[in-house]
């Protein structure tokens, strides 16, 4: 099968800085596909250069079988965007909103009062039909503008953060109908974020970090190169305990990152009995968790995913 | 087509939704009529008597003579603010909605332009409501001709609004910009009092200014030429000479036509550039 969107040697240069750096990857035909890094790697650049708003500096980009730099319309035509920020007109209706939306899309007519209905259910405004959108919280215009972007059947739907600026509870709600979206109609998701636990719910993530993609594989698999599990590990003088734990026990990663040890095994249950067998040092706290995606990100730069490089 | 209409529509029903500025374009130019129409009438007409005669003197009527050029100010005004709403979009976001989208550049430029160009017209119009109170009468058919050629002025000046929204990026840079190059373009129209006999730089501006080709239309279309003496004609500065020749009232309309299609032209290429 051919892959729904090709991005080849990809870059984008602003003036003196190179937000992205000649990225590859494909997106397959229904796939849920998650972009994940910290503020300023790129995600946006690269989505507005996939949607033909940027102009790229070098590279091909291919969707749904059309060429971004020489089909523009075509391409327009296959996808739905959330942007980044806010492009509702806040003036104007719901309704009025999807009722543009079609006509931009040239939605057949007789089929604009189904889709708008149709959409409305899968985000659950239909009782806010007629209310102007100036009068919606946050939560609510973010799950328009998703019912907006589906009104034109598009192959590819792209969400920058869809959930930037919601409540714990609105993007657990928004990642419902994300997911219903992708079992009912199929359709290719590209999104991006930077809360970790969103990722996990792609199919694949590609990890992108300073204008690079450090990695690219199903969640799981990204996990399982970390391999086992995690230990977490405080105790009333850390760095003899580091050394301890490196004269003594074998098998481990171990590093030191804000008064707790992390240790990378491949069993917990085994290191567990035997770093509290051997440690002489009070343990003030212990964790043992499964590696996240926030550990892979860790791993391949060397920082948590909130951190700048400074700190 | 359809984007077109969409864009079109848009920009009218934002328009009559927003009270404050729908107020606003009532009272903006029932405020010039009375500066210029009431309050400045008897001081011109002065003045023209002094260089015309007694005879002329008594025959020129100032109100007459401003009205169409307040009319053409208005229209300036409006169109070019209207395209206002571009930066708004742009500030808003709702412009990326818009350009993500299929619809071609050119309808973009040409729904934004009609929008425009609607809205500046319907309050032109709103000023012939004024035409009994303030003593004056046009003829009926006279008054129905100007109007589709009042939308061709607010499209044009509306093509330059959108010219200007496409370079500059914030609303007070616009305003800034609007004001220092729109009071010239009034003053050196003929809008508001005759422009003849002007020093060589002066009448060069007024011969490449639209707004001149603009006014002369329309008081061409709205006053009475056969009821007016040569000379009153002459002083009204109907009698528009370009390369010293006297410009047709045709001539002018493709004029405009021209401004605005090379204007909304080049609105087009600004749309088209991918991260306008
Ligand atoms: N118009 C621009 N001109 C110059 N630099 C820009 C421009 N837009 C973005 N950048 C820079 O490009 C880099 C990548 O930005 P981008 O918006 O793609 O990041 P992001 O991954 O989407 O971040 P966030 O999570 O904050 O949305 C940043 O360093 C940013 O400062
Ligand atoms: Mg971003």
């Amino acid at each position: 099968m051919a892959p729904v969107i090709s991005v080849h040697d990809l870059r984008k240069t602003y003036k003196k800085l190179d937000a992205v750096k000649s990225i590859n990857f494909e997106v397959e035909e229904g796939e849920i596909f998650g972009f994940l890094g910290p503020n300023g790697a790129g995600k946006s650049t690269t989505i507005n250069m996939i949607c033909t708003m940027l102009a790229p500096s070098e590279g091909s980009i291919m969707i749904n079988g059309f060429d971004v730099k020489k089909q523009k319309n075509k391409v327009r035509e296959s996808i739905g965007i959330i942007f980044q920020e806010n492009t509702l007109d806040e003036k104007l209706t719901a309704n009025e909103n999807l009722m543009l939306h079609c006509r931009f899309y040239q939605v057949p007519k007789d089929k604009r009062e189904q889709r708008i209905q149709e959409v409305l259910e899968i985000v659950d405004l239909v009782g806010q039909r007629k209310d102007r959108v100036e009068t919606f919280s946050g939560g609510m215009k973010r799950r328009l503008e998703i019912a907006r972007g589906l009104l034109h059947y598009p192959k590819v739907l792209f969400l920058d953060e869809p959930t930037v600026g919601l409540d714990p509870q609105t993007r657990a709600h928004l990642w419902e109908y994300i997911l219903k979206l992708k079992e009912k109609e199929g359709i290719t998701m590209f999104l991006t974020t930077h809360y970790l636990d969103e990722a996990e719910i792609s199919d694949r993530v590609a990890i992108m970090d300073q204008g690079e993609i450090i990695a690219i594989d199903s969640p799981s698999a990204l996990k399982g190169q970390l391999g086992g599990d995690i230990i977490e590990l405080s105790t009333e003088d850390n760095q003899k305990a580091l050394e301890e734990i490196h004269d003594k026990i074998d098998g481990a990663e171990v590093s030191l990152k804000d008064d707790t040890i992390h240790l990378k095994v491949s069993s917990s249950d085994v290191f567990i009995s035997s770093i509290i067998k051997t440690l002489n040092i009070p343990i003030t706290k212990l964790n043992i968790r499964k590696p996240t995606l926030n550990d892979v990100f860790l791993a391949f730069t060397g920082r948590k995913i909130g951190e700048s490089d400074e700190s | 087509m359809e984007g077109i209409l969409a864009i079109w529509q848009r920009d009218l029903t934002k328009f009559f939704r927003d009270k404050a500025r729908l107020f606003g374009s009532f009272t903006m130019p029932i405020l010039f009529l009375l500066i210029f129409g009431g309050g400045m009438s008897g001081t011109m007409e002065n003045m023209m008597t002094g260089s015309m005669g007694a005879a002329g003197g008594a025959e020129f009527n100032y109100v007459e003579f401003v009205f169409p050029g307040i009319v053409a100010m208005t229209l300036l005004m409006t169109s070019i603010f209207s395209a206002l709403s571009i930066i708004e979009d742009k500030d808003f976001g709702y412009m990326k909605e818009i350009l993500v989208s299929p619809i071609s550049r050119v309808s973009i430029a040409v729904g934004k332009m009609l929008g425009a160009a609607t809205v500046a017209t319907i309050q032109g119009i709103i000023l012939f409501i004024l035409i009994p109170l303030i003593g004056l009468s046009y003829d009926y058919m006279a008054l129905l001709q100007v109007i589709p050629f009042m939308f061709l002025l607010g499209s044009a000046l509306s093509g330059l609004g959108l010219l200007f929204a496409s370079f500059i990026r914030s609303t007070q840079g616009f305003q800034m910009t609007v004001q220092i190059l729109v009071m010239p373009m009034i003053f050196l129209s003929g809008a508001l009092f005759p422009v003849n006999n002007m020093p060589a730089w002066m009448d060069f501006i007024v011969k490449i200014n639209p707004i001149t080709y603009g006014v002369d239309v329309m008081k061409k279309i709205m006053i009475d030429l056969e009821g007016v003496s040569p000379v009153v004609r002459e002083a009204m500065g109907l009698d528009l000479m370009v390369f010293g020749r006297q410009v047709s009232v045709f001539e002018e309309i493709l004029f405009i036509l021209g401004f605005a299609v090379l204007l909304v032209l080049l609105a087009t290429l600004s749309f088209r550039r991918a991260n306008a």
